[in-house]
């Protein structure tokens, strides 16, 4: 046990590294060679509540979606864009017209065939009302119309430029419905087996609060070039279960119960990491870093002493260790370390300085305690509140939340309050103003999607209240180029001005996806960009 | 007799109507309104909301909305779920039958295991130990019970499948995890019973006509401490149902425990509403049917 524990942990580091440059599969020394056939049995922890892509919202259930249904373009693995059902794309001078050339051999798994026509169908279904209005808001805000030039052809005119109608069309919200299945389906919104799709497998047999299988769809034949190989899938079909429980997932797979899981907490790592026969992979997701956002709307954080003087006073390495030990990444800006806008010159920059937190109050007037210990002013004491909305807490963050507690009361006297609510208690919190720390991490493919939400002044998730033309100039400049290296230039220097000069934000870990599978299996591995759990279409057993 | 029947269908229908609103005011004064719990902890823009709610027609006055919720439950209408966008009785219906498969393993085992576990545990020092085991299932959380299970039969020995609700294997650990604390409650309920009944002047009178104790015990003691055991069916109808949300996610299995935590989470009122209203109708049914057991194990209430 003692000895192997370095060498598996030197595995965990060396696949984790592998998985965070986003390659594309692990595992494949022990399985071999790719072999067709075989059914796989696969745990994973959260049940969709659709199945129906383009009412997508969950990230952890992304690895799902591109089983039976495909986009337009997919992501390499440097975050640029290449073809899948399209061939190709070009943009107007101007930025407001992208013309796509779509792929003429696509079928649905009901029959229909993929064209123009269909790729319209789709986007226009988001015109309905109530279908899905926060797609329509935001990812569409600027589209104007899609037109058909002919069979192969489609046209997206926008209102203005907006490179991001390529995450868009690369995202599973941008996912092609059969258009037949959008007219007939019954629960449209729910989908399910009626919805059919262009993907490697077809879902036959949902079993809501179990499972849900797919079969190989013998006719695929359209994968794109980075996946790496062609044909139809090498799995005969692949059953996805619902396992809640992390414990319950990891037994399942050192009993041999299933062959892979999704899904790893760092308490159960050490369970994985000391059995041989299993390997672990993890993968940073894309998107924003978990960050807890500084509400700058009133008193105390809109005092940038104090926003300075709070991420003083937070050893982020000791909290990451205490609560995930030594499994977390922590981020530095509020991009994850995996994108391509990412700013590695914030690294190391600020935080974990208890003096400067305490110099920081002293200044700001909060320089009294009271019997508790706590900082006051003008016999306020300096609290401030955090609510989380118990549906959507995961990686533990209410045990993080405790251990930031913890430490700004010790180093700062600094009263963090923190409430685990229900989602209606928790909108009204934040509906209300009710609260001064808001966190969040988002897990958009490309970063500025993210961003614009979040930081923009009318932004529909802009929780820090902070309001600055400067940078709705510079986010604008990020999402209106398709050159990489202007938008490289803009977004660092949104990120240099949110938490550099402002301390608008403290970034606290890059959220990571892990699967652990047996040495049957190969093909496991990460999407390429996006760091989540990839499809099923890769993954063979071995005999 | 028609009278009796007139007088239990009428107080059940009260029941379940009185259920249905206390469920409806209780959402209503929730925190956050359905709109709130519809976006989720996504993207809310002043659009976003206005289509939400003309999706939904929330914009009607809460009064009409329920009345036009009781119209249509009347009706067997119990609209569709916000949060999965089916109809209800779709998200409901695929479930119930789970969960009563669940439920009636977990009352069969823990009924019987606890009327062997009084009537043969009569001797000191076994009942002592008897007694201090049931106590320890009483008190231990069933999510314990369900993951110590787990990891000796199923990812130890590999007797029984972890997960799913697929065929009688896959039944065995989850029907004993919830079964085990019912039989630790009804198993006292019944030993105390016996014991009062075998101090009853009957019991004197069985043994002094020859009668061996054992067919004192059985035949005449059971029936008398049968009596506070059945009042208990209702408690164990709601033991049974809060016991299989956790059960479930444990076990992986489908049932209504899943639904309903989803649905209470993240206010998912026609569902909630629907499962207030089963769990009503089941609790309805079950005090009925202990009314009738009353009757059957006691001759002295069916002549009165």
């Amino acid at each position: 046990m003692r000895r192997t524990r370095p060498a598996a942990a030197v595995l965990a580091l060396a696949l984790a590294l592998t998985a965070a440059c986003s390659s594309g599969t692990t595992g494949a020394a022990d399985a071999g060679q790719p072999v067709s056939g075989g059914s796989l049995t696969w745990a994973i922890e959260t049940e969709p509540i659709t199945f129906n892509p383009h009412q997508y919202a969950q990230a952890k259930a992304r690895l799902l979606v591109w089983n039976s249904f495909e986009a337009l373009l997919t992501h390499d693995a440097q975050g640029g864009y290449v073809p899948w059902l399209a061939t190709g794309y070009e943009v107007s001078p101007d930025g407001k017209t992208y013309t796509f050339k779509l792929r003429t051999d696509v079928t649905f798994s009901d029959g229909t065939k993929f064209d123009a026509a269909a790729v319209k169908a789709n986007v226009d279904q988001f015109q309905v009302e109530g279908y899905n209005p926060q797609v329509l808001a935001v990812q569409l805000r600027n589209l104007a119309s899609v037109e058909v030039a002919d069979a192969s052809t489609v046209v997206f005119k926008l209102t203005q430029p907006d490179v991001l109608l390529l995450d868009f069309l690369s995202s599973p919200q941008g996912a092609q419905v059969s258009p037949k299945s959008l007219k007939e389906a019954r629960n449209l919104k729910a989908g399910g087996p009626e919805l059919a799709g262009t993907g490697p497998f077809i879902l036959d047999r949902y079993t809501a609060g179990q499972e849900v299988h797919f079969t190989r769809n013998p006719a695929y034949n359209w994968a794109p070039a980075t996946a790496g190989h062609s044909g139809p899938a090498y799995l005969d079909e692949v059953t996805y279960r619902f396992l809640k429980e992390s414990s319950v997932r990891v037994g399942a797979l050192t009993s041999g119960q299933v062959q892979v899981i999704e899904g790893v907490p760092a308490t159960d790592e050490a369970l994985i990491t000391a059995n041989k026969q299993l390997t672990l992979g993890r993968g940073l997701n894309s998107g924003s870093a978990f960050s807890y956002y500084f509400n700058t709307a009133h008193a105390p954080f809109d005092d940038i002493r104090v926003r300075r003087a709070f991420r003083e006073a937070v050893d982020v390495d000791a909290v990451l260790t205490g609560v995930y030990r030594g499994s977390a990444t922590r981020a530095w800006s509020v991009i994850g370390p995996t994108s391509p806008f990412y700013d590695k010159t914030l690294e190391k920059t600020y935080g974990g300085d208890a003096a400067e937190a305490n110099r920081l109050l002293d200044e700001a007037g909060w320089s009294a305690r009271d019997a508790e210990g706590f900082r006051t002013k003008d016999g306020k004491r300096l609290t401030v509140r955090l609510v989380q909305s118990a549906p959507f807490i995961r990686d533990r963050r209410d045990v993080l939340a405790q251990a930031v507690q913890a430490q700004v009361k010790q180093s700062a006297g600094i009263d963090l309050t923190v409430t685990v609510a229900d989602q209606g208690t928790a909108a009204k919190a934040l509906a209300d103003g009710a609260y001064e720390v808001f966190e969040n991490s988002r897990a958009d493919t490309d970063a500025g999607a993210a961003l614009s939400l979040l930081l923009t002044s009318t932004g529909s998730i802009n929780r820090t209240g902070f309001k600055d033309a400067g940078l709705d100039r510079l986010l604008q400049d990020g999402q209106a180029s398709t050159d990489q290296a202007k938008r490289l230039a803009a977004y660092q220097q949104v990120q240099k001005l949110v938490i550099t000069d402002q301390a608008l934000i403290l970034p606290l870990y890059a959220p990571a996806d892990q699967i652990a599978f047996g040495n049957t299996v190969g093909g496991v591995g990460f999407e390429p960009t996006a760091g989540v759990p990839g499809s099923a279409y890769n993954v063979w057993l071995s005999k | 007799m028609i009278r009796a029947v007139t007088r239990r269908v009428v107080t059940g229908v009260a029941v379940l109507w009185a259920a249905a609103t206390a469920a409806y005011l209780a959402l209503l004064a929730a925190p956050g309104d359905i709109v709130d719990s519809i976006i989720g902890d996504g993207a809310d823009t002043p659009q976003i909301r206005a289509e939400i709610i003309s999706e939904w027609n929330l914009d009607r006055p809460a009064v009409v909305q329920y009345l036009d919720y009781l119209w249509r439950a009347a009706q067997g209408d119990l609209g569709r779920s916000y949060l999965l966008h089916r109809p209800v009785h779709d998200v409901i219906g695929g479930q119930i039958l789970p969960t009563l498969k669940l439920a009636a393993a977990a009352a069969v085992f823990g009924v019987l295991l606890a009327l062997i576990l009084a009537v043969t545990t009569r001797h000191r020092w076994v009942r002592r130990a008897s007694s201090t085991a049931e106590l320890f299932l009483v008190s231990t959380p069933p999510f314990l019970i369900g993951i110590v299970l787990l990891s000796v039969f199923s990812f130890r020995f590999g007797i029984f499948p972890v997960s799913g609700d697929r065929g009688g294997a896959a039944l065995v650990l989850p029907a004993i995890t919830l079964g085990l604390p019912i039989a630790g409650v009804l198993a006292q309920v019944l030993r105390d019973g016996l014991d009062r009944a075998l101090d009853e002047p009957f019991a004197v009178t069985a043994r002094a006509r020859g009668l061996r104790e054992r067919a004192v015990l059985i035949r005449h003691a059971l029936r008398h401490a049968l009596m506070p055991a059945v009042t208990m069916l209702g408690w164990l109808s709601g033991v049974l149902l809060g016991g299989v949300v956790i059960i479930e996610q444990v076990f992986g299995r489908p049932g209504l425990g899943q639904v309903t935590l989803q649905a209470v989470g993240n206010g998912d009122m026609p569902v909630v509403l629907a499962v207030v209203v089963l769990a009503a109708v089941v609790f309805v049914v079950i005090s009925t049917l202990a009314d009738l057991a009353y009757l059957l194990i006691d001759p002295r209430l069916r002549r009165s």
